[in-house]
C-alpha cells in the first residue's frame, strides 16, 4: 500500500515536474501572475568602502583582511573585470608590499582564504610581491596616467630587487612635478635615493615625507638608516 | 514686397540699438570706478530710450539646441527643450529632493546633508525665454554671468563657451518667442511709475537697486510659495537690458500668459498703469551698481592643519560635487573629473588624500599639481578659491577659473585653512 502511493506521489511529481518543462511560464506568470524582481545585494560594496577608509585610516593589515575575507579568489581575478576588484586589489597589493610580502591576518583570514598571504616561506612572499607588482601594473594599465597608481606601483616594484630602477624612474618622475601622492611614496624614494648615494635627494624626500605623514614612523624606517 | 528704403531703416535701427547698448554697457563699467565725491546728480545717469524690439541675434537655433546637451543646461535648469538630467546628475532635483526627504539615503545622512544644502535649490526655468527676454543679453550672460537674483546664491557656472557658441544657444532659446502677440509699450511718467511701483507692491518680491530707497505695501494676493518667488526674483536693474520691451506690460498684466510656470502672479493694475510701471523699470535712472567687496586674502594659520579638517570643512561640502571618485560613481567623477559642462574631463579627484596629491589635467592634458605655483606664486588651488570672490565681485580673472563653479565663493576663513594646510606641506 505504502509502495503503491509512493509510486503515485513520484508520478505526480514527474508529471508536474515535466508540464513545468514543456510550459513554460511567462515573467508574469512566474510568481502567481505578478511579476517580482529577484533582488541582488551586492555586500561586497559597502565591504570595499569599508575597507578604504581602514586603509586610508593606516589600518592596512586590515583592511587587505577584510578583502581576502570578501574575495576570496582576488589573486585570479581581473582588474578590469570590475572597479569593486580594481579597488580591492590596489588595497591588496600595497599591503603586501608595506608588509614585504608576508600579510599579518592569520588571525582575520580563515584557513581556506589564505593561501599564501602569510608568506610562511621565501617561496611564498616571492609569490605574493609577484602577485602584486602584476595586479598594479593592470591596474596602471587602466588608469592611464593616474599619479596615486604609479605611486603606489613604484612602492611595490621597490621591494622587487630587479625592479627598483623602475621605481625609481616613476617616482622620481612624479616627484619632479610634485605628484607624490603619498608619504609612503616618498619613504621609498628616499630609500631609492640613498641606495644610489644620493644623500642630498634622500634628505628631501625624507623631508616631504616627514611634512606628509600622519605619523613619523611612516618615514623613520628609512630614517633611522641613514 | 521689401523694398529697399524700409529695410535700410531697419538696419539703422538695429544699428542704433546695438551702439546704444554698447555705450550703456560701457558707462555701467566704468561707473564703479569713479570716485566717492561725484555728486548724486552725475551718478544718476539717465539710461537711452528702451529698445523699441527684441533684438534678435543671427545664431545657430539647431546648433543651440545641441549645444544645451554639450554644456548640460538640462543639469540645473527645467524648461531646457532637451530631458532633464537623471537625478544623480541633476544638481537641483538631487538637492530638492534631499530637502523634502525624498532621495534615498539613510536618516541621520539626509539630516547631515539638509544642513550643508545652502545653494542651487531654486534655478530659474528656461521654458518661453524668447517670448521675453532679448537674444544679445542671454548671448551677453552666457559670455559673461553675474548675479541677478540677489535672494539667491548666484549659481550660473562661468563656462568655457565661445562667443559663437553663446549666440547659437540664444538664438535657439529665443526661436519660439514670437507666438504672443506684441503688447502695449512702455509710456507715462516715471515718477508715476514709481509711484505706482510701490503701492502695487511689486517690492514684496523684487529688489530695484540703484533707484534709491522704495517703499513697499506689501501684496496680500501674493505668490503662494512666497519664499521661492522671492528668491527667484531678479533685481529689476537688470530688466533694461534682459527685457523684451514689447513684452514686458504684458508681463506684469498676466505673466502666466507668457510663462505658464511662472511664480510671478498678475499685477493688480490696468494696463495704463502696467505700462507707466514697466516705463519707470525701463528708465529710472540708475545709480552705479554697488560692487561686491573681495575679503581680505587671511594670513596662514599659526596651528596645525591636517587633511582631515580640510576634507571635512571644505573638500567633502563642495568640492567633491564635481570632482569625485569616478570609480565609487558607475565612472561619473562629476564635471571636474569625468567632464561636464561642455568641459572636457580633468581627471581631479578632491575626495581622498592621495586623489588630491594626484593633481589634473591641465590644459595641454598634461598631469599637474594643484599646488604648482602661479605666476604670483599662489598655489593653484588657492588660486581658483581667490578668483571666485573676484569673479563675485564683477572682476573675473581671464587665466583662472573661479572654484567652486557656480556656487557661492568659499568664506575666507575656509580659503586660509586650505592655504595653510598647503603650507605646512600638506600633512595627512
Amino acid at each position: 500500500m505504502k509502495t503503491r502511493i509512493s509510486k503515485s506521489l513520484m508520478v505526480v511529481v514527474a508529471a508536474g515536474c515535466f508540464s513545468a518543462l514543456a510550459v513554460e511560464p511567462s515573467e508574469a506568470r512566474a510568481c502567481g501572475g505578478e511579476w517580482a524582481p529577484e533582488v541582488y545585494i551586492d555586500h561586497r560594496i559597502q565591504g570595499v568602502a569599508r575597507a578604504e577608509k581602514m586603509f586610508e585610516a593606516g589600518k592596512v593589515d586590515q583592511a587587505a583582511a577584510t578583502v581576502i575575507r570578501m574575495m576570496p579568489h582576488i589573486a585570479t581575478l581581473k582588474a578590469s573585470r570590475s572597479t569593486l576588484v580594481e579597488r580591492s586589489q590596489r588595497m591588496l597589493a600595497v599591503a603586501v608590499a608595506r608588509a614585504d610580502g608576508a600579510l599579518p591576518v592569520a588571525e582575520e583570514v580563515p584557513d581556506y582564504a589564505r593561501g599564501t598571504w602569510l608568506g610562511a616561506k621565501d617561496a611564498d612572499r616571492q609569490t605574493n610581491l609577484s602577485w602584486a607588482v602584476s595586479a598594479l601594473r593592470q591596474v596602471d594599465e587602466l588608469k592611464k596616467d593616474d599619479p596615486s597608481v604609479q605611486t603606489e606601483l613604484a612602492e611595490v616594484l621597490a621591494k622587487v630587487p630587479e625592479h627598483k630602477k623602475e621605481a625609481r624612474t616613476i617616482l622620481e618622475s612624479l616627484a619632479q612635478r610634485d605628484l607624490v601622492s603619498t608619504p609612503e611614496g616618498y619613504a621609498v624614494l628616499a630609500e631609492l635615493r640613498k641606495e644610489a648615494g644620493d644623500a642630498k635627494g634622500q634628505k628631501v624626500a625624507l623631508e616631504r615625507c616627514a611634512a606628509m605623514a600622519k605619523s613619523a614612523a611612516v618615514c623613520r624606517s628609512t630614517e633611522a638608516q641613514s | 514686397m521689401f523694398s529697399a528704403r524700409p529695410c535700410s531703416k531697419l538696419v539703422a535701427v538695429v544699428l542704433s540699438c546695438w551702439l546704444l547698448g554698447a555705450c550703456r554697457n560701457e558707462s555701467r563699467e566704468r561707473a564703479p570706478s569713479e570716485g566717492p565725491a561725484t555728486s548724486e546728480r552725475a551718478r544718476l545717469t539717465p539710461p537711452p530710450a528702451p529698445l523699441p524690439v527684441a533684438v534678435q541675434v543671427a545664431g545657430n537655433a539647431a546648433h543651440g539646441k545641441e549645444l544645451m546637451r554639450k554644456y548640460e543646461c538640462n543639469r540645473c535648469h527645467d524648461g531646457t527643450g532637451v530631458p532633464p538630467a537623471p537625478l544623480e546628475q541633476h544638481c537641483v532635483h538631487c538637492h530638492q529632493d534631499i530637502l523634502a526627504g525624498k532621495f534615498k539615503a539613510s536618516a541621520s545622512k539626509l539630516a547631515k546633508w539638509q544642513k550643508n544644502v545652502t545653494s542651487v535649490r531654486d534655478i530659474p526655468s528656461l521654458a518661453a525665454t524668447g517670448s521675453r527676454f532679448r537674444a544679445d543679453w542671454i548671448e551677453r550672460f552666457l559670455l559673461d554671468p553675474h548675479d541677478l537674483r540677489p535672494a539667491l546664491a548666484q549659481s550660473m557656472p562661468r563656462l568655457k563657451i565661445s562667443a559663437s557658441d553663446a549666440r547659437d544657444i540664444a538664438a535657439y532659446l529665443t526661436a519660439t518667442g514670437d507666438s504672443a502677440a506684441p503688447s502695449v509699450q512702455p509710456s507715462g511718467d516715471v515718477t508715476q511709475g514709481r509711484e505706482l511701483f510701490e503701492t502695487k507692491g511689486c517690492g514684496t518680491c523684487h529688489r530695484f537697486s540703484g533707484v534709491g530707497e522704495l517703499a513697499t505695501v506689501p501684496r496680500a494676493d501674493g505668490p503662494v510659495d512666497q519664499q521661492r518667488a522671492v528668491s527667484l526674483a531678479p533685481d529689476l536693474r537688470y530688466a533694461r537690458e534682459r527685457f523684451r520691451t514689447d513684452r514686458i506690460v504684458r508681463w506684469i498684466l498676466a505673466p502666466q500668459s507668457l510663462k505658464p510656470d511662472t511664480l510671478m502672479t498678475p499685477s493688480p493694475v490696468s494696463e495704463r498703469e502696467a505700462a507707466e510701471i514697466a516705463h519707470f523699470i525701463l528708465t529710472a535712472p540708475l545709480a552705479a551698481p554697488v560692487p561686491k567687496p573681495v575679503p581680505a586674502r587671511l594670513p596662514p594659520l599659526p596651528r596645525k592643519v591636517a587633511f582631515e579638517e580640510v576634507n571635512e570643512r571644505v573638500l567633502m561640502k563642495t568640492c567633491r560635487h564635481c570632482h569625485g571618485n569616478p570609480d565609487v560613481a558607475l565612472g561619473d567623477g562629476g564635471p571636474g573629473n569625468t567632464g561636464g559642462f561642455g568641459f572636457a574631463p580633468r581627471r581631479l579627484n578632491l575626495s581622498s588624500y592621495s586623489g588630491v596629491a594626484a593633481g589634473l589635467l591641465d590644459e595641454q592634458q598634461q598631469r599637474a599639481s594643484v599646488f604648482a605655483k602661479t605666476s604670483d606664486g599662489t598655489p593653484r588651488l588657492v588660486a581658483a578659491l581667490l578668483a571666485r570672490h573676484a569673479e563675485e565681485a564683477g572682476k573675473p580673472n581671464p587665466e583662472v577659473r573661479g572654484m567652486p563653479l557656480g556656487l557661492p565663493a568659499l568664506p575666507a576663513e575656509d580659503i586660509q585653512l586650505v592655504e595653510t594646510w598647503i603650507a605646512q606641506g600638506r600633512p595627512k
